[in-house]
């Protein structure tokens, strides 16, 4: 018998863009309420793996081309060339600054040095939990 | 302000991260690597001098002050430490070029090799307690990827049970930080100092001798002390040689270390009791770890459960406690990172002439590889105790402390260990390089060994450098001793007020 | 009055997490141990929701969220599993 996944794509289609919208929601919250770089990775992640789960590998590769350890390294590097940042205004390693800035459309947003280091860990943990998933799927059979 | 004090552990962190990058480009991530190590021996060597000029060195990470945050401590104990991690990260990596295969090259060797001189480093270096398990876990989860790299049948049944071990260490690490915390309410070296002490007139004695002893057991499983040794010989014989000299070198010392600076700037409350459990833990892995080797016939395995009963007399230092001993324990664990890592590479040179690393399968080297035979010689001797090399001054300031803190029988077993330990040196050297070559002339020219002793080499003259310059190698280890054990020196400097 | 009700609330939440638990151990089929899951996260759903009742606060409601999204990637990846045996197909024809 061949099994109808047209129910399950259909859902796959609508869930996966609104998990996405979140998890940036959660990024951008992680600076003064609870979320941040790690949770919204994993949201990430989550909605990624909902699409490796209802299509197959091969197919959402073609749609992602990703090399999962480069997104690590790179992620890995963005964390730490915002750490040394602080190095050129002679300030301890890590030092965060933060800077009110107005913008024509949204009003006046605070500006962090917190954010690329967010972004960095972000990128990590999407493709740590992305690559040990999809090692151990491959693994079998 | 002092972010030089950083850079030992941001410097292999940040190559590692690129040479992720380099995956398949074998010779960028060779040079890349090779110039990164050699420059590393020299920063860490400027910071030392530094410290001993200046005093010690603070960074208060993010700029949050000191009880707060998290500071890496620069004093003389661990940037000494952190040079020789270097010069014996570089050798094997100098040696890992010539004789690890390209295929576990490429899966990601040098990035975890520069992963795990992070976690070294940053374990020397913090000042923070939970910092110092974080390290930990960096530096043990390289050393997983590096121990089962290759993937034989016997290192995945020996790494399974090593990486089982160490998980449950750093659960025990998590539990004693806990509690500590919940006594103290502070996780900063420096301040956990002020508040122990507090803590113990204040009638808390008691629970914080348990906590010590927690973490002498956390401590003591990463550093194989003698009930908790029997993860150490197995899991080191299985991986390549490189890799082994490097773990052999490295990791071990880290948890000596660990064990050193809590009992000397932390759990000083009650030392009648910890240190004396610490000499009797000294006397039984000192003698369990000779013996054990005594009765191996194998070359890597010998050294590998040598490791053990070096571990013994670091921590002797420790337990008799006076300035010289302590002296002798730091320059007995430098003197041990830089002649086992020597070892272990010119066991990896016999391996691969001979093919095996069976004693009783090869004799004759010494007509057929002189400079290798003696090599080895030297190195042997100097891990024995034979003077004018560096084991024999480290050992003499050992047994000179135990002798005037009246603790006799600690010396006595130090000495027969020592006996012994020339004893399975001479066994080696026997089998190994002694009787008519094993080796047919042909295969003598196949095998070129030369390339594969540079590595050694320079280690050897440290070896004995540190031997023929005694005094000043010693007057360096007595600053930092001094300097360890007045805490108020380490307090002041990280706490300011 | 909320108090009370909240508090009686709850002890019935963590009964019935209890007994889905119970399914989950035993069950005797795929299917029930799978149900009984899913159940146990909407059950932990309701249970932070009238925490943040209880606590008179809306930080939690990031938790629901998660929790909802990871049990329903949960079930579905149960459900793939119980009809076809595998969860992460390499390549479908």
């Amino acid at each position: 018998m061949k099994t109808n996944y047209l129910m399950l794509h259909t859902i796959t289609r609508v869930v996966s863009f609104i998990i996405l919208s979140f998890s940036i929601f959660l990024f951008f919250a992680g600076h003064n309420n609870p979320g941040g770089g790690f949770i919204g990775g994993l949201m990430t992640a989550s909605a990624l793996l909902l699409l490796y789960v209802s299509f197959d590998i091969k197919k959402i590769r073609k749609v992602i081309p990703f090399n999962y350890p480069v997104i690590i390294a790179v992620g890995l590097l963005i964390t730490i060339i915002t750490g040394l940042n602080s190095l050129l205004f002679g300030d301890p390693f890590l030092t965060q600054y933060f800077e009110y800035y107005n913008v024509p459309i949204l009003g006046e947003i605070e500006l962090t040095t917190a954010l690329p280091f967010d972004l960095g860990i972000y990128l990590v943990v999407v493709a740590i939990a992305l690559l040990i998933i999809l090692t151990i799927a491959e693994d079998d059979s | 302000m002092n972010n030089i004090v950083l850079l030992p552990v941001l410097i292999p962190f940040l190559v590692g991260v690129i040479l992720i990058l380099f995956r398949n480009q074998l010779p960028i991530q060779r040079f890349v690597s090779g110039v990164t190590t050699l420059g590393l021996v020299g920063i860490s060597a400027y910071i030392t001098y530094l410290i001993y000029q200046d005093g010690i060195i603070t960074l208060e990470l993010g700029n949050w002050p000191a009880p707060f945050g998290i500071v890496l401590v620069g004093d003389l104990f661990a940037s000494i430490m952190v040079v020789f991690a270097s010069i014996v990260a570089a050798a094997c990596l100098f040696f890992a070029f010539q004789t690890l295969h390209p295929d576990r090259e490429k899966y990601y060797f040098y990035p975890f090799f520069f992963f795990l001189l992070t976690g070294v480093n940053g374990s020397f270096l913090t000042g923070d307690i939970f910092n110092l398990f974080v390290f930990f876990e960096v530096m043990l989860i390289s050393s997983f990827v590096l121990i089962v790299m290759g993937g034989t049948k016997y290192q995945l049944r020996e790494s399974f049970k090593y990486v089982v071990i160490s998980t449950f260490g750093s659960m025990f690490f998590v539990i004693a930080v806990a509690l500590l915390y919940s006594v103290t309410g502070t996780l900063n070296y420096a301040h956990l100092a002020e508040r122990v002490a507090e803590a113990a007139q204040q009638g808390q004695s008691g629970i914080l001798t348990v906590i010590a002893i927690l973490f002498l057991i956390v401590f003591g499983l990463k550093g194989a002390l003698v009930p908790l040794h029997f993860w150490l010989p197995n899991a080191y014989f299985g991986p390549p040689t490189a890799i082994a000299a490097l773990l052999g070198g490295l990791l071990t010392k880290v948890g000596v270390y660990s064990i050193m600076r809590t009992h000397t700037l932390i759990f000083t409350h009650n030392q009648d009791f910890t240190l004396t459990i610490i000499l009797i833990l000294a006397g039984l892995t000192m003698f369990f770890g000779v013996i054990g080797a005594v009765s191996k016939f194998d070359f890597k395995r010998i050294l590998a459960i040598h490791i053990v009963s070096q571990v013994g007399y670091m921590i002797m230092g420790l337990g008799i406690g006076t300035t010289m001993a302590i002296a002798g324990s730091i320059y007995i664990i430098t003197h041990n990172m830089i002649v086992k890592t020597a070892l272990f590479l010119f066991c990896g040179a016999t391996e691969k002439v001979t093919g095996t690393t069976n004693l009783k399968k090869m004799s004759g080297l010494l007509k057929t590889h002189p400079y290798l035979g003696w090599l080895f010689f030297v190195a042997a001797i100097s891990l024995a105790g034979i003077p004018p090399l560096s084991g024999f001054f480290s050992k003499f300031a050992l047994v000179l402390g135990g002798l005037e803190a009246e603790r006799y029988f600690i010396v006595f077993v130090s000495l027969v260990v020592g006996l012994l330990t020339l004893f399975s040196m001479v066994k080696i050297f026997m089998y190994v390089f002694w009787g008519s070559p094993s080796l047919s002339p042909e295969e003598v020219k196949k095998t070129k060994v030369g390339k594969l002793l540079i590595p050694g080499i320079p280690l050897v003259i440290i070896s004995i450098l540190m031997g023929i310059l005694a005094e000043p190698v010693y007057l360096l280890f007595e600053a930092a001793a001094n300097q360890m054990l007045d805490p108020s020196i380490y307090i002041n400097s990280v706490i300011k007020e | 009055m909320l108090q009370t009700v909240t508090t009686i609330v709850l002890i019935m939440m963590s009964i019935s997490i209890f007994i889905c638990f119970i399914r989950v151990v035993k069950g005797p089929t795929m299917s029930d141990r799978v149900v009984a899951l899913d159940t146990i996260g909407i059950n932990l759903i309701g249970f932070i929701g009238i925490l943040m009742i209880i606590q008179k606060t809306v930080a939690y409601s990031e938790v629901i969220l998660v929790i909802a999204i990871i049990a329903f990637i949960g079930s579905i990846a149960f459900a793939k599993f119980i009809e076809g045996g595998v969860v992460l197909d390499r390549d479908r024809r």
